[in-house]
Protein backbone atom coordinates (compact mmCIF):
# COMPACT_ATOMS: atom_id res chain seq x y z
CA UNK A 1 0.00 0.00 0.00
CA UNK A 2 1.58 3.43 -0.91
CA UNK A 3 2.39 5.82 1.99
CA UNK A 4 0.98 9.13 2.51
CA UNK A 5 4.54 10.48 1.45
CA UNK A 6 4.14 8.43 -1.73
CA UNK A 7 0.39 9.53 -2.13
CA UNK A 8 1.77 13.24 -1.75
CA UNK A 9 4.35 12.65 -4.63
CA UNK A 10 1.78 11.22 -6.89
CA UNK A 11 -0.76 13.93 -6.40
CA UNK A 12 2.20 16.74 -7.31
CA UNK A 13 3.16 15.51 -10.75
CA UNK A 14 5.39 15.81 -12.22
CA UNK A 15 7.89 16.21 -9.69
CA UNK A 16 11.59 15.86 -10.23
CA UNK A 17 13.51 14.23 -7.80
CA UNK A 18 17.19 15.18 -7.04
CA UNK A 19 19.10 11.57 -5.95
CA UNK A 20 22.51 12.22 -4.27
CA UNK A 21 24.63 9.09 -5.42
CA UNK A 22 23.61 6.18 -7.93
CA UNK A 23 22.40 3.93 -5.20
CA UNK A 24 19.25 6.55 -4.46
CA UNK A 25 18.90 7.39 -8.16
CA UNK A 26 18.59 2.98 -8.73
CA UNK A 27 16.20 2.62 -5.69
CA UNK A 28 13.97 5.54 -6.64
CA UNK A 29 13.78 3.96 -10.09
CA UNK A 30 13.16 0.79 -8.61
CA UNK A 31 10.09 2.03 -6.28
CA UNK A 32 9.03 4.28 -8.51
CA UNK A 33 9.12 1.95 -11.68
CA UNK A 34 7.38 2.99 -15.54
CA UNK A 35 6.04 6.08 -12.94
CA UNK A 36 9.19 7.65 -13.23
CA UNK A 37 12.18 7.98 -16.14
CA UNK A 38 15.79 9.17 -15.55
CA UNK A 39 16.40 12.52 -17.25
CA UNK A 40 19.81 13.15 -18.08
CA UNK A 41 20.13 16.56 -20.46
CA UNK A 42 16.30 15.94 -21.20
CA UNK A 43 16.73 16.98 -24.86
CA UNK A 44 15.26 13.77 -26.21
CA UNK A 45 12.63 12.94 -23.47
CA UNK A 46 11.33 17.01 -24.40
CA UNK A 47 11.13 16.25 -28.11
CA UNK A 48 9.15 12.25 -26.73
CA UNK A 49 6.65 14.73 -24.86
CA UNK A 50 6.21 17.12 -27.07
CA UNK A 51 5.60 14.97 -30.12
CA UNK A 52 2.95 12.54 -28.05
CA UNK A 53 5.48 9.71 -28.38
CA UNK A 54 5.60 9.43 -24.67
CA UNK A 55 3.65 10.43 -22.06
CA UNK A 56 5.09 12.71 -19.45
CA UNK A 57 6.11 10.48 -16.69
CA UNK A 58 4.39 11.31 -12.47
CA UNK A 59 8.32 11.88 -11.58
CA UNK A 60 11.92 12.66 -13.35
CA UNK A 61 14.68 11.67 -11.63
CA UNK A 62 17.49 14.04 -12.32
CA UNK A 63 20.75 12.39 -12.88
CA UNK A 64 22.75 15.71 -13.16
CA UNK A 65 22.01 15.71 -9.39
CA UNK A 66 24.76 13.00 -8.75
CA UNK A 67 28.57 13.98 -8.12
CA UNK A 68 31.20 12.07 -9.97
CA UNK A 69 29.05 11.13 -13.56
CA UNK A 70 30.82 14.01 -15.16
CA UNK A 71 34.41 14.36 -17.06
CA UNK A 72 37.06 13.02 -19.17
CA UNK A 73 40.04 11.36 -17.73
CA UNK A 74 42.69 9.65 -19.38
CA UNK A 75 43.45 6.17 -17.72
CA UNK A 76 46.99 3.88 -18.63
CA UNK A 77 44.73 2.13 -22.31
CA UNK A 78 41.28 3.95 -22.13
CA UNK A 79 39.52 7.27 -22.15
CA UNK A 80 36.56 7.47 -19.07
CA UNK A 81 34.14 9.57 -19.89
CA UNK A 82 31.01 10.25 -17.25
CA UNK A 83 27.49 9.23 -18.82
CA UNK A 84 26.58 13.05 -17.66
CA UNK A 85 29.38 14.83 -19.93
CA UNK A 86 27.60 17.23 -22.18
CA UNK A 87 28.57 16.09 -25.87
CA UNK A 88 29.64 19.90 -26.46
CA UNK A 89 32.06 18.92 -23.66
CA UNK A 90 33.27 15.10 -25.34
CA UNK A 91 33.29 17.56 -29.00
CA UNK A 92 36.20 19.96 -27.44
CA UNK A 93 37.85 17.53 -25.49
CA UNK A 94 41.72 17.56 -26.21
CA UNK A 95 42.28 13.68 -25.18
CA UNK A 96 38.56 12.79 -27.45
CA UNK A 97 40.42 14.78 -29.97
CA UNK A 98 43.58 12.93 -30.04
CA UNK A 99 42.71 9.25 -29.81
CA UNK A 100 39.03 9.05 -31.20
CA UNK A 101 38.69 12.09 -33.86
CA UNK A 102 35.78 10.06 -35.25
CA UNK A 103 33.84 10.37 -32.38
CA UNK A 104 34.54 14.09 -32.35
CA UNK A 105 32.83 13.99 -36.71
CA UNK A 106 29.94 11.62 -34.75
CA UNK A 107 29.58 14.82 -31.68
CA UNK A 108 29.57 17.54 -34.78
CA UNK A 109 27.16 15.83 -36.62
CA UNK A 110 24.57 15.67 -33.96
CA UNK A 111 22.19 18.51 -33.51
CA UNK A 112 24.10 21.59 -33.04
CA UNK A 113 25.73 23.23 -30.26
CA UNK A 114 23.01 24.60 -28.29
CA UNK A 115 21.48 21.58 -27.60
CA UNK A 116 24.86 19.71 -27.69
CA UNK A 117 25.67 22.22 -24.53
CA UNK A 118 23.01 19.99 -22.80
CA UNK A 119 22.57 16.49 -24.08
CA UNK A 120 24.52 14.07 -22.78
CA UNK A 121 26.83 11.17 -24.52
CA UNK A 122 24.76 8.74 -21.96
CA UNK A 123 21.70 9.87 -23.09
CA UNK A 124 22.91 9.49 -26.62
CA UNK A 125 23.92 5.80 -25.86
CA UNK A 126 20.76 5.10 -24.08
CA UNK A 127 18.43 5.88 -26.64
CA UNK A 128 19.96 3.01 -28.40
CA UNK A 129 19.85 4.77 -32.04
CA UNK A 130 22.11 7.94 -31.10
CA UNK A 131 24.41 9.04 -33.78
CA UNK A 132 27.50 8.24 -31.44
CA UNK A 133 26.96 4.37 -31.08
CA UNK A 134 28.69 3.15 -34.42
CA UNK A 135 31.68 5.01 -33.35
CA UNK A 136 31.71 3.01 -30.01
CA UNK A 137 30.91 0.23 -31.48
CA UNK A 138 33.89 -0.65 -34.05
CA UNK A 139 36.20 0.91 -31.13
CA UNK A 140 35.69 -1.92 -28.51
CA UNK A 141 34.01 0.92 -26.07
CA UNK A 142 32.96 -1.01 -22.61
CA UNK A 143 29.57 0.44 -21.03
CA UNK A 144 29.64 0.50 -17.64
CA UNK A 145 26.64 0.60 -15.81
CA UNK A 146 24.83 0.72 -12.18
CA UNK A 147 22.56 -2.48 -11.66
CA UNK A 148 21.93 -2.06 -8.42
CA UNK A 149 23.14 -4.95 -6.67
CA UNK A 150 27.22 -4.63 -8.39
CA UNK A 151 28.34 -2.52 -11.62
CA UNK A 152 28.31 -4.39 -15.24
CA UNK A 153 30.67 -3.35 -17.88
CA UNK A 154 29.84 -4.78 -21.25
CA UNK A 155 31.32 -4.02 -24.61
CA UNK A 156 29.39 -1.97 -26.84
CA UNK A 157 28.66 -4.33 -29.67
CA UNK A 158 27.31 -7.14 -27.51
CA UNK A 159 25.13 -4.49 -25.68
CA UNK A 160 23.56 -3.08 -29.27
CA UNK A 161 23.39 -6.94 -30.31
CA UNK A 162 21.25 -7.59 -27.63
CA UNK A 163 19.01 -4.72 -27.92
CA UNK A 164 17.98 -6.27 -31.31
CA UNK A 165 16.10 -8.73 -29.67
CA UNK A 166 15.23 -7.34 -25.96
CA UNK A 167 14.75 -3.53 -24.37
CA UNK A 168 17.12 -2.44 -22.19
CA UNK A 169 16.58 -2.51 -18.30
CA UNK A 170 14.94 0.51 -17.35
CA UNK A 171 16.48 0.86 -14.18
CA UNK A 172 20.44 0.16 -15.22
CA UNK A 173 22.07 3.24 -15.01
CA UNK A 174 24.91 3.91 -17.52
CA UNK A 175 27.59 5.74 -15.60
CA UNK A 176 30.61 5.78 -17.44
CA UNK A 177 32.06 4.61 -21.04
CA UNK A 178 35.69 3.48 -21.50
CA UNK A 179 36.73 4.21 -24.87
CA UNK A 180 40.15 2.42 -25.41
CA UNK A 181 43.62 3.77 -26.66
CA UNK A 182 44.75 2.46 -30.49
CA UNK A 183 47.88 2.05 -30.73
CA UNK A 184 49.96 1.34 -33.67
CA UNK A 185 51.94 -1.80 -33.51
CA UNK A 186 54.93 -3.58 -35.09
CA UNK A 187 52.35 -6.08 -36.67
CA UNK A 188 49.69 -2.86 -37.19
CA UNK A 189 51.90 -0.41 -38.09
CA UNK A 190 48.96 1.73 -39.91
CA UNK A 191 45.51 2.46 -38.39
CA UNK A 192 42.91 3.88 -39.83
CA UNK A 193 39.52 4.85 -38.47
CA UNK A 194 36.16 6.77 -39.68
CA UNK A 195 32.94 8.02 -39.23
CA UNK A 196 30.12 8.97 -41.82
CA UNK A 197 26.40 10.49 -41.48
CA UNK A 198 23.83 11.02 -43.98
CA UNK A 199 20.83 13.10 -43.68
CA UNK A 200 18.24 14.89 -45.14
CA UNK A 201 20.33 17.97 -45.17
CA UNK A 202 24.04 18.64 -44.69
CA UNK A 203 24.03 19.71 -41.24
CA UNK A 204 21.56 19.98 -38.46
CA UNK A 205 19.79 17.16 -39.56
CA UNK A 206 18.70 13.42 -38.32
CA UNK A 207 20.69 10.64 -39.69
CA UNK A 208 19.28 8.35 -42.42
CA UNK A 209 22.58 6.41 -42.37
CA UNK A 210 25.61 6.43 -39.85
CA UNK A 211 28.65 3.84 -40.46
CA UNK A 212 31.41 3.36 -38.62
CA UNK A 213 35.15 1.58 -39.20
CA UNK A 214 38.48 1.17 -37.17
CA UNK A 215 41.15 -1.16 -38.02
CA UNK A 216 44.50 -1.56 -38.88
CA UNK A 217 46.44 -2.52 -42.05
CA UNK A 218 49.28 -4.75 -41.42
CA UNK A 219 52.99 -3.77 -42.77
CA UNK A 220 52.52 -5.99 -46.27
CA UNK A 221 48.70 -4.04 -46.57
CA UNK A 222 46.55 -6.81 -45.65
CA UNK A 223 43.85 -6.01 -43.13
CA UNK A 224 45.44 -6.81 -39.54
CA UNK A 225 42.16 -5.68 -37.85
CA UNK A 226 38.79 -4.37 -38.63
CA UNK A 227 35.40 -3.62 -36.98
CA UNK A 228 32.50 -1.99 -38.86
CA UNK A 229 29.37 -0.60 -37.95
CA UNK A 230 26.26 0.91 -39.45
CA UNK A 231 22.55 2.55 -38.09
CA UNK A 232 21.13 5.90 -38.67
CA UNK A 233 17.37 6.54 -38.13
CA UNK A 234 15.54 4.08 -36.07
CA UNK A 235 17.89 1.49 -36.90
CA UNK A 236 19.44 0.45 -33.63
CA UNK A 237 23.28 0.32 -35.02
CA UNK A 238 25.19 -3.25 -35.65
CA UNK A 239 28.35 -4.74 -36.71
CA UNK A 240 28.76 -5.87 -39.99
CA UNK A 241 30.41 -9.06 -39.21
CA UNK A 242 30.30 -11.18 -42.66
CA UNK A 243 31.94 -7.83 -44.41
CA UNK A 244 34.67 -7.63 -41.76
CA UNK A 245 35.55 -11.73 -41.80
CA UNK A 246 35.76 -11.02 -45.86
CA UNK A 247 38.13 -8.36 -45.07
CA UNK A 248 40.35 -10.04 -42.28
CA UNK A 249 43.49 -10.78 -43.98
CA UNK A 250 43.21 -9.77 -47.28
CA UNK A 251 44.52 -6.89 -49.28
CA UNK A 252 41.80 -4.39 -50.33
CA UNK A 253 41.19 -4.11 -54.08
CA UNK A 254 38.89 -3.61 -56.70
CA UNK A 255 37.53 -7.43 -56.37
CA UNK A 256 37.73 -7.64 -52.39
CA UNK A 257 35.98 -4.15 -52.60
CA UNK A 258 33.12 -5.77 -54.89
CA UNK A 259 32.75 -8.58 -52.58
CA UNK A 260 32.59 -6.83 -49.22
CA UNK A 261 29.77 -3.79 -51.14
CA UNK A 262 27.43 -6.78 -51.93
CA UNK A 263 28.23 -8.76 -48.48
CA UNK A 264 26.87 -5.22 -46.42
CA UNK A 265 24.24 -4.43 -48.95
CA UNK A 266 22.72 -8.46 -47.82
CA UNK A 267 23.97 -8.01 -44.33
CA UNK A 268 22.79 -4.45 -42.96
CA UNK A 269 19.24 -4.58 -41.69
CA UNK A 270 18.03 -0.90 -41.81
CA UNK A 271 14.39 0.28 -40.45
CA UNK A 272 12.75 2.04 -43.56
CA UNK A 273 10.62 5.07 -42.79
CA UNK A 274 8.57 7.32 -45.40
CA UNK A 275 12.04 9.17 -45.88
CA UNK A 276 14.50 6.59 -47.41
CA UNK A 277 13.78 3.08 -48.25
CA UNK A 278 15.52 -0.10 -46.96
CA UNK A 279 17.33 -0.58 -50.39
CA UNK A 280 18.79 3.19 -50.23
CA UNK A 281 20.27 2.68 -47.09
CA UNK A 282 21.56 -0.58 -47.65
CA UNK A 283 23.13 0.98 -50.66
CA UNK A 284 23.94 3.98 -48.96
CA UNK A 285 25.55 2.70 -46.06
CA UNK A 286 27.77 0.19 -48.47
CA UNK A 287 29.04 2.94 -50.58
CA UNK A 288 30.37 4.83 -47.45
CA UNK A 289 32.15 2.09 -46.18
CA UNK A 290 33.56 1.19 -49.56
CA UNK A 291 34.38 4.84 -50.54
CA UNK A 292 36.30 4.59 -47.10
CA UNK A 293 38.03 1.28 -47.79
CA UNK A 294 39.15 2.61 -51.01
CA UNK A 295 40.85 5.32 -49.61
CA UNK A 296 42.43 3.56 -46.68
CA UNK A 297 43.90 1.43 -49.49
CA UNK A 298 44.87 4.57 -51.66
CA UNK A 299 47.47 6.35 -49.26
CA UNK A 300 48.09 7.57 -46.02
CA UNK A 301 44.91 7.83 -43.86
CA UNK A 302 44.17 11.02 -41.64
CA UNK A 303 42.21 8.76 -39.28
CA UNK A 304 38.58 9.27 -40.62
CA UNK A 305 39.12 13.07 -40.11
CA UNK A 306 37.23 15.09 -42.27
CA UNK A 307 37.03 19.22 -41.50
CA UNK A 308 38.21 20.38 -37.99
CA UNK A 309 41.11 22.46 -36.72
CA UNK A 310 43.33 20.79 -34.62
CA UNK B 1 12.61 5.80 5.87
CA UNK B 2 12.83 5.57 1.58
CA UNK B 3 10.02 7.47 1.12
CA UNK B 4 11.29 10.15 3.61
CA UNK B 5 14.29 10.62 1.17
CA UNK B 6 12.10 10.58 -2.22
CA UNK B 7 10.19 13.79 -0.33
CA UNK B 8 13.54 15.40 0.71
CA UNK B 9 14.86 14.90 -2.83
CA UNK B 10 11.82 16.59 -4.57
CA UNK B 11 12.66 20.01 -5.89
CA UNK B 12 10.14 22.92 -4.36
CA UNK B 13 7.97 24.71 -6.56
CA UNK B 14 10.79 27.56 -6.69
CA UNK B 15 13.19 29.09 -8.69
CA UNK B 16 16.61 31.20 -7.51
CA UNK B 17 18.39 32.03 -10.44
CA UNK B 18 19.76 35.49 -12.20
CA UNK B 19 17.77 36.76 -15.03
CA UNK B 20 19.74 39.41 -17.26
CA UNK B 21 21.91 40.23 -13.88
CA UNK B 22 19.23 40.34 -11.65
CA UNK B 23 18.80 37.33 -8.92
CA UNK B 24 15.03 36.20 -9.28
CA UNK B 25 13.04 33.99 -7.20
CA UNK B 26 9.90 32.54 -8.80
CA UNK B 27 7.16 30.14 -7.62
CA UNK B 28 7.04 27.66 -11.03
CA UNK B 29 6.98 23.94 -11.44
CA UNK B 30 9.95 22.08 -11.92
CA UNK B 31 9.42 21.00 -14.98
CA UNK B 32 7.94 24.47 -16.14
CA UNK B 33 9.91 25.65 -19.43
CA UNK B 34 12.09 28.31 -19.26
CA UNK B 35 10.43 29.50 -22.56
CA UNK B 36 7.25 30.38 -21.03
CA UNK B 37 9.05 31.46 -18.20
CA UNK B 38 10.68 34.17 -19.63
CA UNK B 39 7.69 34.81 -22.16
CA UNK B 40 5.03 34.14 -19.98
CA UNK B 41 5.91 35.13 -16.66
CA UNK B 42 8.44 37.45 -16.82
CA UNK B 43 6.88 39.02 -20.27
CA UNK B 44 10.36 39.03 -21.57
CA UNK B 45 9.14 38.41 -25.07
CA UNK B 46 12.30 38.99 -27.03
CA UNK B 47 13.04 35.32 -26.82
CA UNK B 48 10.90 33.98 -29.62
CA UNK B 49 8.37 30.81 -29.61
CA UNK B 50 8.20 28.83 -33.16
CA UNK B 51 8.87 25.15 -33.32
CA UNK B 52 9.13 24.05 -29.71
CA UNK B 53 11.29 21.24 -29.62
CA UNK B 54 15.20 22.55 -30.53
CA UNK B 55 15.09 22.58 -34.29
CA UNK B 56 14.94 26.69 -35.21
CA UNK B 57 16.57 28.38 -32.39
CA UNK B 58 14.35 31.52 -31.98
CA UNK B 59 13.70 30.68 -28.27
CA UNK B 60 18.14 31.32 -27.81
CA UNK B 61 18.90 32.02 -24.25
CA UNK B 62 22.67 31.90 -22.51
CA UNK B 63 22.68 29.88 -19.28
CA UNK B 64 26.09 30.24 -17.48
CA UNK B 65 27.51 31.88 -20.91
CA UNK B 66 26.35 28.63 -23.12
CA UNK B 67 23.32 29.23 -25.85
CA UNK B 68 20.85 26.68 -25.26
CA UNK B 69 17.53 26.40 -26.60
CA UNK B 70 14.92 27.69 -23.84
CA UNK B 71 11.49 25.40 -24.98
CA UNK B 72 14.08 22.65 -23.74
CA UNK B 73 15.27 23.52 -20.74
CA UNK B 74 13.31 23.00 -17.87
CA UNK B 75 12.77 25.52 -14.38
CA UNK B 76 14.80 23.03 -12.52
CA UNK B 77 17.65 22.56 -14.70
CA UNK B 78 18.08 26.88 -14.09
CA UNK B 79 18.50 26.77 -10.60
CA UNK B 80 21.31 28.66 -9.51
CA UNK B 81 22.49 29.56 -13.01
CA UNK B 82 22.64 33.26 -15.13
CA UNK B 83 20.30 33.69 -17.78
CA UNK B 84 20.47 36.34 -20.19
CA UNK B 85 17.70 37.07 -23.15
CA UNK B 86 17.97 39.17 -25.87
CA UNK B 87 16.84 41.77 -23.34
CA UNK B 88 20.01 41.45 -21.15
CA UNK B 89 22.03 42.33 -24.34
CA UNK B 90 21.40 45.88 -25.41
CA UNK B 91 19.98 47.30 -22.09
CA UNK B 92 21.70 49.94 -21.52
CA UNK B 93 23.21 50.77 -25.46
CA UNK B 94 22.93 48.83 -28.39
CA UNK B 95 25.54 45.96 -28.31
CA UNK B 96 28.09 45.96 -30.74
CA UNK B 97 26.45 42.66 -32.21
CA UNK B 98 23.28 43.69 -32.99
CA UNK B 99 24.24 46.90 -34.23
CA UNK B 100 26.15 44.94 -37.20
CA UNK B 101 23.13 43.14 -37.84
CA UNK B 102 21.51 46.50 -38.47
CA UNK B 103 24.71 47.68 -40.74
CA UNK B 104 24.87 44.29 -42.73
CA UNK B 105 21.22 43.53 -43.27
CA UNK B 106 21.11 40.75 -41.04
CA UNK B 107 17.64 40.55 -40.93
CA UNK B 108 14.14 40.90 -42.89
CA UNK B 109 11.03 40.26 -40.79
CA UNK B 110 13.52 40.31 -38.03
CA UNK B 111 11.83 36.90 -35.91
CA UNK B 112 14.86 34.65 -35.57
CA UNK B 113 17.30 37.84 -34.86
CA UNK B 114 17.42 37.62 -31.22
CA UNK B 115 17.96 33.82 -31.44
CA UNK B 116 20.46 34.64 -33.90
CA UNK B 117 22.41 37.46 -31.96
CA UNK B 118 22.29 35.46 -28.63
CA UNK B 119 24.57 32.69 -30.81
CA UNK B 120 26.65 34.95 -32.08
CA UNK B 121 27.40 36.63 -28.37
CA UNK B 122 27.73 32.81 -27.26
CA UNK B 123 30.20 31.99 -30.70
CA UNK B 124 32.32 35.14 -30.06
CA UNK B 125 32.71 34.81 -25.86
CA UNK B 126 34.47 31.53 -26.41
CA UNK B 127 35.72 31.86 -29.47
CA UNK B 128 36.62 35.60 -30.80
CA UNK B 129 38.75 34.18 -34.02
CA UNK B 130 36.11 32.14 -35.44
CA UNK B 131 36.88 30.49 -38.78
CA UNK B 132 34.12 30.58 -41.35
CA UNK B 133 33.46 26.94 -40.56
CA UNK B 134 33.05 27.77 -36.67
CA UNK B 135 30.39 30.28 -37.86
CA UNK B 136 28.83 27.89 -39.92
CA UNK B 137 28.87 25.33 -36.70
CA UNK B 138 28.01 27.47 -34.40
CA UNK B 139 25.04 29.02 -36.36
CA UNK B 140 23.63 26.15 -37.33
CA UNK B 141 20.81 25.21 -34.78
CA UNK B 142 19.36 28.99 -35.83
CA UNK B 143 16.87 29.16 -38.74
CA UNK B 144 15.84 31.74 -40.69
CA UNK B 145 13.05 32.15 -43.32
CA UNK B 146 13.61 35.50 -45.17
CA UNK B 147 17.39 35.88 -45.35
CA UNK B 148 18.90 33.41 -47.16
CA UNK B 149 21.31 33.90 -44.40
CA UNK B 150 24.29 36.03 -46.62
CA UNK B 151 23.58 39.00 -44.60
CA UNK B 152 23.60 36.92 -41.33
CA UNK B 153 26.83 35.89 -42.04
CA UNK B 154 28.05 39.17 -42.97
CA UNK B 155 26.76 40.69 -40.06
CA UNK B 156 28.90 38.32 -38.19
CA UNK B 157 32.19 38.63 -39.66
CA UNK B 158 31.72 42.54 -38.79
CA UNK B 159 31.17 41.32 -35.40
CA UNK B 160 34.44 39.47 -35.46
CA UNK B 161 36.50 42.20 -37.14
CA UNK B 162 34.91 45.30 -34.53
CA UNK B 163 35.60 43.04 -32.15
CA UNK B 164 39.64 42.69 -33.24
CA UNK B 165 39.87 46.33 -34.19
CA UNK B 166 38.73 47.81 -30.97
CA UNK B 167 40.59 45.29 -28.63
C1 LIG C 1 16.73 19.40 -32.10
C2 LIG C 1 17.31 18.06 -31.77
C3 LIG C 1 18.16 17.45 -32.68
C4 LIG C 1 18.72 16.20 -32.38
N1 LIG C 1 19.58 15.65 -33.29
C5 LIG C 1 20.18 14.47 -33.01
C6 LIG C 1 21.12 13.91 -33.93
O1 LIG C 1 21.43 14.47 -34.98
N2 LIG C 1 21.70 12.71 -33.58
C7 LIG C 1 21.41 12.07 -32.42
O2 LIG C 1 21.99 11.02 -32.16
N3 LIG C 1 20.53 12.58 -31.55
C8 LIG C 1 19.90 13.76 -31.81
N4 LIG C 1 18.98 14.28 -30.92
C9 LIG C 1 18.57 13.49 -29.76
C10 LIG C 1 19.25 13.83 -28.41
O3 LIG C 1 19.47 15.19 -28.26
C11 LIG C 1 20.58 13.11 -28.21
O4 LIG C 1 20.43 11.73 -28.42
C12 LIG C 1 21.15 13.38 -26.81
O5 LIG C 1 22.47 12.93 -26.74
C13 LIG C 1 20.33 12.76 -25.69
O6 LIG C 1 20.95 13.10 -24.46
P1 LIG C 1 20.14 13.71 -23.21
O7 LIG C 1 21.12 13.84 -22.11
O8 LIG C 1 19.40 14.93 -23.58
O9 LIG C 1 19.14 12.50 -22.96
P2 LIG C 1 17.73 12.47 -22.18
O10 LIG C 1 16.69 13.09 -23.04
O11 LIG C 1 17.89 13.00 -20.80
O12 LIG C 1 17.53 10.91 -22.09
C14 LIG C 1 17.40 10.08 -23.23
C15 LIG C 1 17.05 8.67 -22.77
O13 LIG C 1 18.15 8.06 -22.10
C16 LIG C 1 17.84 7.75 -20.73
N5 LIG C 1 19.07 8.09 -20.00
C17 LIG C 1 19.78 9.25 -20.12
N6 LIG C 1 20.94 9.15 -19.45
C18 LIG C 1 20.96 7.92 -18.87
C19 LIG C 1 21.91 7.21 -18.06
N7 LIG C 1 23.08 7.77 -17.70
N8 LIG C 1 21.60 5.95 -17.66
C20 LIG C 1 20.41 5.37 -18.02
N9 LIG C 1 19.50 5.99 -18.79
C21 LIG C 1 19.77 7.24 -19.22
C22 LIG C 1 16.61 8.56 -20.39
O14 LIG C 1 15.81 7.93 -19.42
C23 LIG C 1 15.91 8.62 -21.75
O15 LIG C 1 15.19 7.44 -21.97
C24 LIG C 1 18.40 15.55 -31.17
C25 LIG C 1 17.54 16.17 -30.25
C26 LIG C 1 17.00 17.41 -30.54
C27 LIG C 1 16.11 18.07 -29.55
S1 LIG D 1 11.25 27.34 -30.32
FE1 LIG D 1 12.99 26.55 -29.32
S2 LIG D 1 14.25 25.88 -30.91
FE2 LIG D 1 12.41 26.45 -31.95
S1 LIG E 1 14.66 37.53 -40.76
FE1 LIG E 1 12.73 36.55 -40.96
S2 LIG E 1 13.15 34.60 -40.14
FE2 LIG E 1 15.08 35.46 -40.22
Amino acid sequence: MASEHENMLMSMSPSVLHPRDMTEAWTFKKLLDSDAVYVAGGTLLRTQWESGQAAMPKHLIDLSSIPGLKGIEKEEHSLAIGALTPLSECRKDEHIRLHCPMLVDAIRSIAAISVRNVATIGGNIVSRVGDCLPVFIVCQADFEWNTGLSPMTEDASEWTERLQAQLPKASHLLTRIHLPLFKTTEIVPRRFGAFHKVGRREAFTPSLITVALNGGLKADGTVGEIRVAAGGGQTIPHRLFAAEKLMKGQQINRELLAAVHQTIVDGYKPKPDPFATEAYRKKTAANLIVAELWKIAAGPSDEGRERDDP
Amino acid sequence: MIHKILAERRTEMDLECEINGEPISLDVPPTRRLLSILRDDLQLTGTKVSCEIGRCGACMVLVDGQQVNSCLTMAYQCDGKSITTIEGLGSSEVDPIQQCFLEEGGYQCGYCTPGMIISVKALLTHNPEPSAEDIEEAMSGNLCRCTGYGGIIRSVQKAVSLRRNTQ
